[in-house]
Parts: C-alpha cells; structure tokens; sequence
C-alpha cells in the first residue's frame, strides 16, 4: 500500500487512493492550533515535530490557512511563506494543506478577484492540498480559488459544510456535490467538512454513504471536530462508510474543540479491519513525545471553559471559533451568561437567520448577533455591519429560506425593503490596482517589497506593515521557544537564555538587573548578550494625571451627542477604517469610520450634514463607548 | 643616569611615550588639566601633575608647562602630537630653560611651519613642488597676485595658511569670483586660529594620493628614512586610515619619493623625527607639501613595518645619542594598517560623543594586533578634547592578510557607550576598492555608501531587545 507522497498530482493521487484498501490520515495541526490554543502553536513548536511527521506518513500535515496566516503575523510575528519554507525543508515528502475560505481567504469578508488570485497563486508554490469552503456553500464563491489551485497544478479539495437541522438533508448535499463538480470537473478530493463536530455518527455515516451511492468513485475527506468527545465515532462510521482520508492530530496537544487523537483513530479503525495507509505509528507516538513538554508553555491560551461540550450540537459554534468566543466572553466579563448565550439565544439566531452554516465569517456573525441580542438588551437592536451585508445578501443567497421581515425591519428601518430592493444581492469587488498597492507598501517600508510581502499586506495591510516593522526591531523571533515568548511575569535574575538565530549563530543572553531611572519615567533593562553588556530602555507608562478620563456616557447620550456631530465610539472596538478627511462635506448617512469588534466590522455614519472636523481618531486605536471620534460640524 | 622626562600631552600619546620613557629606565611626569582626572595616563605616569582646569588652555601654556617643569626638575619633556608639538616658542622656551626639546631645534619648526619659508626651502633644495605663491600682499595688491597666479596656473588653486598644518587652513577655490570672496575670509580664519593672517596659493592637485615619509635624525646630521605611508584615507583633510607602506606598484618611485624626504630633511637640517609629505597625481608626478617637526599619530605603521621604536629613537636621539641604525638597516616587511577608532557617530555627520561613559570595552588581541588607547570601561570620555579613543594597528605579511586581519579585529572590538567609527570600519575594510589598495583622497567621498550600517543590527541583539521586552512587560506584548 502507497504513501502519498509530496510532488504526486491529482490524478495520481485520486488512482492510488481508489485503489487503497483502507485509509488516510490528514495531521490537522492548524485546526488543532486554532481551536484549542487560539492559533498560538509556534513555528518553534513545529519545527520540533517536522522530523517524527516527516516519517508518520501522512496524506497531509494541515499546517497553514484559516485564521493562522493573519495569526503568524499578527500574534506569532512569523512569516506565513517563511514558516512553510522552513517546514518544507524539514518536511520534503509529506504534502502541505491548507484551509481556505473561498472568496474571503484567509480572512473575514470577500476580496477583489484578482487579489484572491494572486494570494492564491504565492501560496500555492508552497500548499499541495487546497481545503476551500464557503460558509453558505455558495459554489460561485469559491469558483476562482479552485481555478488557481487547479491552474498551479495542485491538489483541490472542495468543501461541503455541514449541519444539522430538517432541511440539510442527504439530497440537498449531494446536489452541492454535484454544484461543484459542474465547475471542478471530477478531479478532485471532496471534503465533508463538519466544524462543529455536528451530528451523530450514524447521520455522517448515511452522508458519506449517499454520495458514494451517487459518485462510487469519489475520494471523501472527513472534517470533524471532538467538540462534543465524540468525533472518532463519527471519523469510524465515516471510514467505514467509505470515507478515505480523515483527520485527527498528535495526542500531546489534543484538546477540547480540535481533532481527536491521531492513535485513538487508528487503534479504534483497526479493531473494524480497516488499516491506515503508509502509517508509521512509531513516528506518531514519537511526535508526541516531542511535543509532550511544550505543552506547558501553552496553558495560558487554552480554552477558559476546560472539558468538552455536547451541547455544540445546540448552539453548533464551529470547534474553530470556540476558544476565541470563550474568550471574549471572559474578557468581555459575561462568561455568566455563556448558558443563555450559546443554549438559547444563539440556536435562535441560527434559525432565524436562515440555519447556515455556522463557520467563518458566518459564525462570527451568528455569535456577534446573540452576544449584542443577550448584552444590548433589545433583540437586533444593533446590527452590525456585517449582518447588513448578509441580510443584503452580499455573502451569497441564503440556502434554505431568508430570515423573517421583522429582523429586516430592525436592520433597516421601515423602509427595508427598498434598501433591499436597491442594495440586495452580491456585488462583484472591483479589482484594485496591485501595482499602486504595491508602490503604497514600499513606500511605507522603504524598500520593494517581495511578492510574498506583497500577498500578506494585500490581506491585511496595516497588521502586515507592523509585522513587517516589528521583523526589522527584533529580527525573526521564530527562533525563540514557547518558554521564551509565551513568558509570564519576566525573567529571573541572572537566567540564562541560549537560543540560536535565523542565520544559525548562537547566543547567550544573561539577564541583568531592572532599574528605573531617577524621575521613574524610564526602565532601564540590563543584558549581557554574548558576554557584552547592553541595556534596553522603555518608557514608563504614565497614569494620566491632568486630563481626567473621558467620563462613561450611556448608550442614550452617545446617540444625542451623535446628532450634534460630537461623534463617539458607540462600543469597544478597534478603528479599521477613518473614512473622510478632515475639511470634508458629508452627508447624514455617509460612512465617517469603519469600527471592528470580533472580526466584526461596523460602519459608523454620520448623523448630520455637515463639514468634517477635528478627526481625534488614528486607524489602529482601540476605544471605548463614549471616546471620541471624530467632530461634525453641522450645515444648517 | 636615569632622567626625568615631561610629557606635554595626554590621551594616547601621552600614554604610548609614557611607555618609551619607562622602557628606557626614565622617569614618567605627566601633567593634566582637571576634565582629564581620570586618564590613564596620570595613573601611569610615574609623577602626575595637575596644571590647571583647562580644558585646552593650559596644556597650550607654555609658562605653566614650563613652570612644572622647571619645578618638579625635568631633564626634558616631549610635546606629543598637537598642543604645543609644532609651537616654535615652546620649544625655544625649552631651549632658553636649558630643557632638552624631544623635537626638532627651534628654528628648524619655525622654518618648516612657515609654508612659504619651507617651500624656499625646498625649492633651492631642487625638491618637486606644487606651483605656488609666496605670501600673499596685502589687501587688493594680493588679490591681483592670486588672480593672476591662478589665471596662469588654471583653477582650481588651494588657499592656505602660512601657518597652518595638519590639515587645517586649506580652502579649495573653484573660480575667480570664489577667489575674491574667500580670500578675506580665509586671512581673518588664518589670523583666528594661528594667529598669523599669511596666506598663499598653490595649484590644486586633482585627487591626489597623500604619500608621506618618516625620516628621523640626530644631531650630527645622520638621516634616515623609515620608509612611506599612505594616508589618502581622509575626511575634510582629517586622515582616518593609514598604511605603512604606500601600496604604489611602481617601486623604484616610491625609493625615489623616500630618497627625497631626506634631501629634504637635510636641506632643513632636521633633527630629530619628522614627516615629509607629498602628493602623487594621477600620472604618478609627486610634490612636496611640508614636514611635520612631530611624532604623529600614525607612526605606529612605520614601526609595524620597520620594527623600529620611533618614540625611544626621538628619545635617545633627543639626549644626544647617535642613531643605532643606518639606512641599510632599515628594511620593510610586511603592511600595517591603523584605524583611528574614534568616539563619533558616522551616521551623524561624525559628531563627537565626547560626555558619555564608555560601558563595555572589549578588544581584539591575537597575532598582528597593537593598540594604542586611553580608554577602560567605565571611563567618561571627556567633552573638551579630542575624540580619538584608540588606535588599531593590524600588520600582515601581505595586503590581502592584513585586511582579512583588520576585518577580524573589528568585527572583535566591542565598544558601548559612545557610539564609535568601529562599524564605518567594518563596511570600509570590506570594500573592494580599499581591498585592492586603490584609493585616494577621494575616497571617503565618493564612498559615501560606507555610511550605511544598522550597528544594532545583529540578529543576536535584536532578539534580545525582545526579550528585555518581555521581561519588563512581564508578558510578550506582541503574542497576547
């Protein structure tokens, strides 16, 4: 029986696999990544277990895409085509695979054509398999990733996602498979992909049955999630209903919402006669010795909510937003209301608003809209922007029926349905100038930047330029373990630090004494690196003394201040976007500042006619309710 | 008999001669002024004698220094380089107090500091010279002599002070209206910094290489030369760089230039150390410029090269002793090379950072290595002088291992506190033009790109700066 082996095409990938008599393992260490330790596995971590992965024998090591891209730069401060270099060299057999959203990438609403395929194209000189969803399995979606895929010559592997509820029934799935394979042709691998880890063995099992019923010859790829603990039972009834590559990760990190244990799967499936193709269980086991002492180092970014959870088959929050939502709420201080939350009022959500498929960005939605239902007190009472495009329809059709007029009412006032009819359904995005964008990122860095660079800033442009800032102040920290950059609490006094850099030079670095400066507006930290005394200074915080804090307005008086043209943060967020100019005339009703809250992003328009002016907010601040924005002057 | 010697000077000359004196049993008595209580050279001196607040005025005062001397009972002193080395008063002050002068007679250094009585000199003595004026008349009357001067010889010309030397008083002149712009200006300059408004012109020689001889005699008139120098690597007429031997291929010119220097010498009837300069142009004719009646800063190639102690040779030749060696014993072998690491940032238009402490301070050793320096960590270089830290010298048997040397040696050298031209080094020893020996005074011009280093660039430090972070923060800020 045949590993497969890095290199290899579809057709010769699809032939061996319909030949094999048993099945193959995909190494969900992103997944794993992502739902268990909010995306904060380590390159460092990683590298550690590329030689036992190497030598397990896997279809694929599932390794980058989801939100990790944005997470590398943004969190791990690695670049996202670096990390697949360095792996790559660790790593020659085993294919690499990734998990992309269709017409949203790597992140969390739809981008130009000819961005999605240029990002597609870098990419794929590195990834061999291509997992690509659409959270409203909205096929056109996805239609120019799979041609980029398939033009690079590389492994495409479509989504169907996965739920439950009366009408996802078998039919409705197989008429998706077929959906999309008018557009791929046959040459494909077909991914069930179960994010929520939803349904019941039994139900996976008649699914994987109905399509191989329809298309005998197609190559089925499990997805699950152990959200409720009970994934391999769906990953067995899967592979014994003819499913040929399923997905688990290594037992040293395996926690609550990711993949189950890669060993548990393979000892259960054999016990049924059914083996695991080119397996090497002794590298398996290894891989998690490595890895068993790192953990530690990790705790920190676990789930809040320790234990597994068999009511996602209620609420259906996809094994990959579950950390992330669970921090929220604890940072947003409303864990207590996690039972109403995620036991009524999300399944609610969900059926009203049409009982997609709760993955990204749609879960997002579905979980911003019941934390703002539980929190803000009136239901719907404050939709987010990106709600509104998905009532408009700007995401896709809705699959099953749209969601009811009252919730449109809410959305859009009365006159709904004129906003409806004259903004409704899916626009294209007009492509942009990469050229200029170019041109923009180096002016902002000083030099050309590669098309790697180039890819990453098309995505998410400011975090890419701080990454790309935060490489040139402190070099390439890849290098540094867990231990290191995941510290609490500092360092001891004369600890020894040895790591080994980019280029492979060793150092030493022996902590010094911390002292502040005479005033206390300084920090002084003293190191010997290389025996060779350096100090590094940081500037204190200063409590704000004179200018007393901004006093909490309620929701009420931002909302007169508002129609005065005294415009505040209306929530806690993030600003993405300042969307006028200082001087500028605007309309009551046009777009002043683009907020992001969760992923969210809600527009905040103006109430007034007016000229724009002082704009206090910079892109990149985080505010508060009741910070200043930006200042309208009202036209009488 | 042991005999008590003064040395006139501080830094790093004081030190390197503290240490001749003491090689030959003599007795040390350094003075200071009060910005430099802390040098090394009090502490290794064998007497130290504090002369005033300063700064730079009381180690110019040749009654104070005199004083001292006569006070604490020297038998001589030596100046040193600057000061008051080339000061003729000083050393007729000496002469007059019955101290010997560790230098050139009195009216030898008066005769050579004039560039206009060392030209005549020179002239008479056949030696090659650059087309020049005498003294310039005063008022229109030497302006209609410039003019007219350079009207014959073509712009550009170079207008000099009579007085001046080491680089300072030189104004390059591009046409007649700059001429008669600069002419008062540099008269009043003249007169400011040496006290003296003479002022000549010369031709300008375009890029030259700056070519120099050591030459040293004693009092019965032996003289020999110690072989050439290369110091075309300058910025603003300030040398950076030197190397012992020139690097010109053509050898039979460099003996000649060599044979010169000492006619030279001679025809001024030099006694004791000196340095002839000369600029090589491009079609390889040379010119005599002036000598140095001083040990200079860079005579620590000539010793690389020559194994020849120059200081204990000034000493003893100062004290009435005859040179141990003659010409044929003098061999060369071998390059030297001597960076002047100084305390400037290059970055910054190379500005001083004088003020701060230096906080570490680690140098190279190992074979070819030699350090002339005067600071220790801990030490707070003072404002008020000069920013010359330390002098590297690197000698190899051929160019290509003493540059592969230089390279090593910087690349060890770690100074913190004041930032250093130790990086600008680095960039320039890589350089392929000064890896093939083809430089002139051009060069630091039209190698502007040496400039651009990032000294905190090493990975290693870079990731330290993370991990101060971290540790001041109490939490990676980045990664939560």
């Amino acid at each position: 029986m045949e590993r497969i082996v890095q290199g290899m095409g579809i057709t010769e990938v699809l032939k061996i696999m319909r030949k094999a008599d048993g099945y193959y393992i995909t190494n969900t260490a992103r997944d794993m990544s992502q739902s268990d330790y909010k995306n904060r596995i380590l390159l460092h971590t990683d590298l550690l277990a590329a030689p036992s992965r190497e030598e397990a024998g896997y279809f694929s090591l599932e390794i980058t895409g989801g939100a990790s891209v944005h997470v590398d730069i943004l969190r791990k401060q690695v670049d996202p085509f670096l990390k697949l270099e360095l792996l790559r060299e660790k790593m020659p057999k085993t294919m690499f695979q990734t998990l992309c959203r269709g017409i949203n990438l790597f992140g969390y609403r739809p981008y130009p054509q000819n961005v999605i395929r240029f990002v597609v194209k870098e990419f794929a000189k590195y990834v061999d398999v291509w997992r690509v969803f659409d959270f409203m399995n909205h096929v056109p979606n996805m239609q120019a990733v799979f041609e980029e895929v398939q033009a690079a010559g590389k492994i495409l592997e479509p989504c169907i996602c996965f739920s439950t509820g009366p009408e996802h029934t078998n039919e409705f799935y197989v008429k998706k498979v077929q959906a999309i394979l008018d557009v791929t042709g046959e040459e494909i691998v077909l991914c069930i992909k179960n994010h929520g880890g939803l349904g019941s063995p039994k139900r996976i099992g008649e699914l994987v049955d109905a399509i191989l019923q329809k298309y005998p010859d197609m190559v089925i790829h499990y997805h699950g999630h152990n959200t409720d603990g009970n994934d391999i039972g769906r990953i067995v009834s899967a592979a014994m209903s003819g499913a040929k590559i399923v997905d688990a990760s290594d037992h040293a990190f395996t926690g609550y919402y990711g993949p189950p244990p890669i060993l548990s799967v393979i000892h259960t499936l054999k016990e049924y006669g059914r083996e695991a193709v080119g397996i090497n269980e002794a590298a398996i086991m290894e891989t998690s010795e490595v890895l068993q002492p790192e953990r530690k180092y990790y705790e920190y970014f676990e789930s809040q909510i320790k234990g597994f959870d068999p009511t996602v088959q209620i609420h259906k929050l996809p094994g990959g937003a579950m950390g992330s939502s669970l921090e929220q709420a604890a940072k947003g201080g409303f864990l207590d209301k996690m039972p109403e939350i995620l036991h009524k009022e999300l399944p609610k959500v969900q059926i009203e608003l049409g009982n997609y498929w709760s993955v990204t960005p749609g879960s997002q939605i579905l979980w911003t809209t019941a934390v703002s239902n539980v929190q803000g007190g009136e239901r719907y009472g404050n939709c987010s922007g990106d709600l509104k495009n998905l009532l408009l329809g700007k995401y896709g059709p809705f699959p099953f029926y749209p969601p009811p007029d009252w919730i449109y009412e809410k959305a859009f006032g009365p006159e709904w349905k004129q906003v409806l009819e004259r903004d409704g359904g899916m626009e294209a995005i007009e492509d942009i100038d990469l050229e200029k964008e170019r041109k923009a990122l180096a002016d902002k860095l000083g030099s050309i930047p590669t098309e790697q660079q180039l890819v990453t800033y098309l995505q998410h442009p400011n975090d890419a330029v701080n990454f790309f800032r935060f490489e040139e102040k402190f070099g390439k920290v890849y290098v540094l373990p867990p231990s290191i950059l995941f510290r609490r609490g500092g360092f001891k006094l004369g600890e020894t630090i040895a790591y080994k850099d980019h280029t492979g030079k060793e150092h030493i670095v022996e902590m010094g004494p911390m002292q502040e400066n005479e005033d206390g507006s300084e920090t002084n930290v003293y190191l010997n690196i290389d025996h060779h005394q350096r100090h590094f200074v940081f500037e204190n915080a200063v409590a704000q003394a004179g200018e007393a804090k901004a006093a909490k307005l309620s929701k009420k008086e931002i909302e007169d201040l508002a129609k005065a043209g005294d415009v505040r943060a209306p929530f806690t967020a993030n600003i993405c976007e300042i969307s006028v100019q200082e001087g500028q005339e605007v309309k009551a009703g046009e777009k002043l500042v683009v907020l992001e809250a969760m992923k969210m992003q809600t527009p905040v328009n103006s109430e007034v006619d007016g000229v724009v002016g002082k704009i206090v907010a910079k892109v990149g601040d985080a505010v508060q309710p009741g910070d200043e924005l930006i200042k309208v002057t009202p036209v009488a | 008999m042991k005999k008590k010697i003064l040395i006139a000077n501080r830094g790093e000359i004081a030190l390197r001669i503290i240490r001749a004196v003491q090689e030959l049993g003599h007795i040390a008595v350094a003075i200071y002024e009060t910005p430099d209580k802390d040098a090394l050279h009090i502490r290794t001196a064998d007497e130290a004698i504090w002369i005033g607040d300063g700064p730079r005025c009381d180690y110019l005062n040749i009654d104070k220094v005199i004083g001292v001397a006569k006070k604490v009972g020297v038998d001589a002193i030596h100046p040193g380089y600057g000061f008051l080395a080339e000061n003729p008063d000083f050393a007729k002050a000496c002469e007059s107090n019955g101290i010997i002068f560790i230098g050139p007679p009195s009216d030898v250094i008066q005769a050579l500091g004039d560039k206009v009585t060392a030209r005549r000199i020179m002239m008479e003595a056949g030696i090659p010279m650059v087309p020049g004026t005498d003294n310039l008349s005063a008022g229109d009357h030497g302006l209609r002599e410039a003019i007219d001067f350079a009207d014959k010889y073509g712009y550009p010309v170079m207008l000099k002070a009579t007085a001046g030397g080491g680089g300072r008083g030189i104004r390059r002149v591009e046409n007649e209206k700059q001429l008669r712009a600069e002419l008062p200006m540099a008269r009043a300059e003249a007169k400011s910094a040496f006290n003296n408004d003479a002022v000549f012109l010369e031709k300008a020689v375009i890029n030259p290489k700056h070519v120099e001889v050591q030459v040293i005699a004693d009092k019965d008139g032996n003289t020999v030369h110690l072989g050439s120098r290369d110091c075309s690597i300058q910025r603003r007429n300030q040398k950076l760089v030197e190397i012992a031997p020139s690097l010109i291929q053509d050898k039979a010119l460099v003996d000649l230039i060599c044979a010169t220097a000492v006619t030279a010498a001679k025809a001024s009837h030099y006694v004791n150390a000196g340095t002839v300069e000369f600029l090589v142009d491009r079609d390889w004719k040379f010119y005599f410029m002036e000598i140095n009646t001083r040990v200079q800063v860079e005579h620590t190639v000539t010793e690389m090269v020559t194994g020849i102690d120059i200081v204990r040779t000034q000493i003893k030749v100062a004290l009435g002793k005859k040179l141990s060696f003659c010409q044929e014993d003098v061999h060369i072998r071998g390059f030297a090379v001597e960076m002047r690491i100084n305390a400037e940032d290059p970055q910054n238009n190379f500005m001083p950072e004088g003020g701060k402490t230096v906080s570490v301070y680690r140098s190279p050793g190992g074979y070819g290595v030699r350090l002339d320096g005067f600071v220790y960590q801990g030490f707070t270089i003072p404002k008020v002088y000069d920013s010359l830290l330390v002098k590297m010298t690197v000698f190899g048997f051929s160019w290509n291992e003493t540059v592969d040397r230089l390279l090593r040696c910087l690349n060890n050298f770690v100074i913190t506190g004041p930032k250093t031209t130790i990086p600008y080094y680095v960039n320039l020893v890589q350089d392929p033009d000064f890896k093939k020996g083809d430089f002139d005074t051009s060069f630091i011009e039209t190698h502007s790109h040496l400039i651009n280093y990032d000294d905190q660039a090493s990975e290693g430090s870079k990731l330290a700066h993370l991990i101060a972070e971290i540790h001041y923060k109490g939490e990676n800020p980045y990664a939560v």
